[in-house]
């Protein structure tokens, strides 16, 4: 999914990006290889056995990856942890950075497993491909073995998913327009709710 | 400039080798992709962790160093001239065992640890001494004296009669007196005794400190299975589901029909005469005990609200049954002015005084209140998240999860919540710890918290 503004829509680009909503990925690994890139077109860096890994471990390294990036969620959204507000907000889930952060993750989950290969599906904020791409290495390190990114894909961007999404076959002036005109109310509602 | 040459090669663009060819040794040049694979497939595999790796057992720190408490001698007496002494830990640390740590409890200024082991060495205590509240120390400088302040875990010894058969099931501490529960052999009580509390007679002006006496309680209706310490009060829970009492009674915190101080460990009545109780906490001058049931029963300090849906009056002698209506009641724990139930849902309630949990506006309530579960890490996202256990240390609250995750709130005494900073925490916040944290205990200014690792 990638977002393409035309026009007058270039302007809404510039609000979405200050509505901070989460992009969702599905991220592809493969245990056994480290390399520098931590992608799999890389250089070699160290072979590791995986035999020991099971889908449990994994889900336990997950939850605790959610943990922490959940705490830096609260802490980089610059807001005074004694109010009443900051509660409030913490008990909706509603709390999230709305200026400049580094990059995290809100949700973390794996949806297959089949060693050497998993697929994750994650939820993050202010990402770049390098920093998924470090996720998955970091996840090898604390399994005791070591992964490398084969696949990343990004399947929602804010209020756009899979679904609004056009196929290459589709790119024609007709389509294009029904998609702007189904899109537009989504927009509309997301902007005026968070912008306020 | 590794990459580059990659794609070089991949492209197969070849190197002008002519004139360089004079028979000496040949630079190596970009490889092929073949000639990559095969690297790759001859690279030696390295193994960090065999098929079945067993998950080792960690035990970690945090508050207030300068007592000794966290058992780390390097942040009182540094180990290096240029050094400072640490006066708090403010994020977990990890604490060198000798065993498996089983259970672990924190006094005020003080912790012991233990472990079900059948070797003889089985409780280490660390922290302050003066009231031989980790036994007799004996100082290396001299023979006759016992260290006032132990800054390691030092082994405890105990007047066991079978020391390599009997098994230590679970350790309590209080301000100044500590409890051992062992399995075949009785409770051990050691330090202060002024009111009691370590269930023998008072001895006018007697000297707590470098004293060598561990006193052995024996008699109750059956085998004791809890003990916990109060401030100045010991309670013990027993098979049938019977709670004793000794100590000092003036807040009624014995539950025994008065305000004196009792130095024989006495059978409770009230309303939980005849009640089959499965748990008992306190830790402050309030009790609370749990009964099979889900009922809960609360005496003892009632001044900061914790027992005023059923009573005015601040003071409560007696067991009394507290009619709540928020479920079937698993466990409680009590602090120094508030309390924490969880109910069977996975529901946790507060109610008291002081930093409940639900924000900087709630300060007291006579009524327990609910925490919303999307604070511990429930969303639509991980449906199952349920909180597993509820501690409470004197201003503190604990809460571990079925994920492993330890959540603290309340008033952040020197460092003691463990969350990194030095602010007052108004609602559940999680410690990062690096490993699954299986159970946690909290004291005043400092918490101990065993951990098992992810792998």
């Amino acid at each position: 999914v990638s977002v393409l503004g035309v026009g007058h829509g270039n302007k809404l680009l510039t609000d979405l990006y200050n509505c901070h909503l989460t992009k969702v990925y599905t991220v592809g690994g493969l245990f056994g290889k480290a390399t520098d890139d931590f992608s799999d077109t890389g250089k070699l860096v160290e072979k590791t056995t995986f035999d020991h890994i099971t889908r449990e471990k994994l889900e336990r390294i997950l939850a605790v990856i959610q943990g922490i990036n959940h705490k830096a969620l609260l802490m980089h959204s610059n807001i005074d942890m004694k109010t009443q507000e900051a509660y409030e907000l913490a008990v909706k889930g509603l709390i999230r950075p709305m200026g400049k952060s580094p990059p995290i993750i809100t949700a973390i989950r794996c949806l297959q497993f089949a060693l050497p290969e998993f697929q994750l599906e994650i939820h993050c904020l202010h990402e770049t491909q390098q920093y998924l791409r470090k996720i998955v290495h970091e996840i090898g390190l604390e399994l005791k073995s070591s992964a490398v990114c084969t696949q990343v894909r990004r399947i929602r961007d804010g209020v756009f998913t899979l679904d609004d999404a056009l196929l290459r076959t589709q790119w024609n002036l007709q389509s294009i327009q029904n998609a702007i005109w189904d899109c537009q109310l989504k927009v509309k509602t997301e902007l005026e709710k968070t912008l306020g | 400039a590794v990459a580059a040459a990659m794609w070089g090669a991949l492209r197969g663009v070849r190197r002008p080798a002519a004139a360089l060819r004079r028979g000496l040794a040949k630079a190596a040049g970009p490889r092929s992709i073949r000639q990559l694979r095969e690297a790759e497939e001859a690279a030696p595999v390295f193994q960090y962790v065999g098929k079945a790796p067993k998950r080792k057992d960690r035990v970690f720190v945090w508050g207030f160093c300068y007592s000794g408490a966290l058992g780390v001698p390097s942040f009182v007496k540094p180990d290096a001239g240029w050094k400072k002494p640490r006066r708090i830990q403010p994020t977990p640390y990890r604490l060198e065992t000798a065993e498996k740590i089983s259970s672990a409890a924190c006094g005020y200024g003080f912790t012991l640890l233990s472990s079900n082991t059948t070797n003889i060495t089985k409780v280490w205590g660390m922290g302050l001494n003066k009231d031989s509240q980790l036994g007799f120390q004996r100082s290396r400088r001299d023979q006759i004296k016992s260290y006032e302040y132990v800054l390691e875990p030092s082994p405890i010894p105990l007047p066991l009669e079978k020391p390599q058969q009997t098994r230590v099931l679970q350790v309590s501490c209080g301000r100044a007196h500590s409890l051992i529960l062992t399995d075949s052999e009785g409770v051990f009580t050691m330090g202060n005794n002024s009111y009691g509390q370590c269930g023998r007679k008072v001895v006018e002006d007697e000297t707590y400190s470098e004293s060598h006496l561990i006193h052995q309680l024996k008699e109750f209706d059956s085998r004791v299975v809890q003990v916990v310490c109060g401030q100045d009060h010991s309670l013990f829970r027993t098979k049938k589901g019977a709670v004793y009492a000794c100590g000092w009674g003036a807040d009624g915190q014995t539950g025994l029909g008065h305000y004196n101080i009792t130095s024989v460990p006495t059978k409770l009545h009230g309303d939980i005469a005849g009640v089959n109780i499965i748990q008992v906490s306190s830790y402050g001058d309030c009790c609370l005990a749990v009964s099979d049931e889900g009922d809960v029963f609360g005496w003892g300090n009632s001044e900061y609200l914790q027992l005023a849906s059923v009573t005015e009056t601040t003071q409560v002698n007696v067991p009394r049954h507290l009619p709540f209506k928020i479920g079937k009641i698993k466990e409680a724990a009590c602090g120094g002015t508030g309390n924490i139930v969880l109910t069977e849902e996975g529901n946790v309630f507060v109610w008291g005084y002081g930093i409940l949990g639900k924000g900087p506006n709630l300060t007291e309530t006579a009524v327990p209140e609910m925490i919303p579960p999307s604070l511990f890490g429930w969303s639509d996202f991980n449906p199952d998240v349920r909180v597993a256990h509820v501690r409470c240390g004197l201003s503190q609250f604990a809460a571990l999860t079925n994920r492993g995750e330890l959540f603290v709130w309340g008033k952040n005494l020197r460092g003691c919540l463990g969350t990194g900073r030095m602010e007052d925490q108004y609602f559940p916040w999680r410690v990062t710890v690096p490993g699954e944290v299986v159970d946690v205990a909290c004291g005043v200014d400092h918490m101990v918290s065993m951990v098992k690792s992810f792998t």
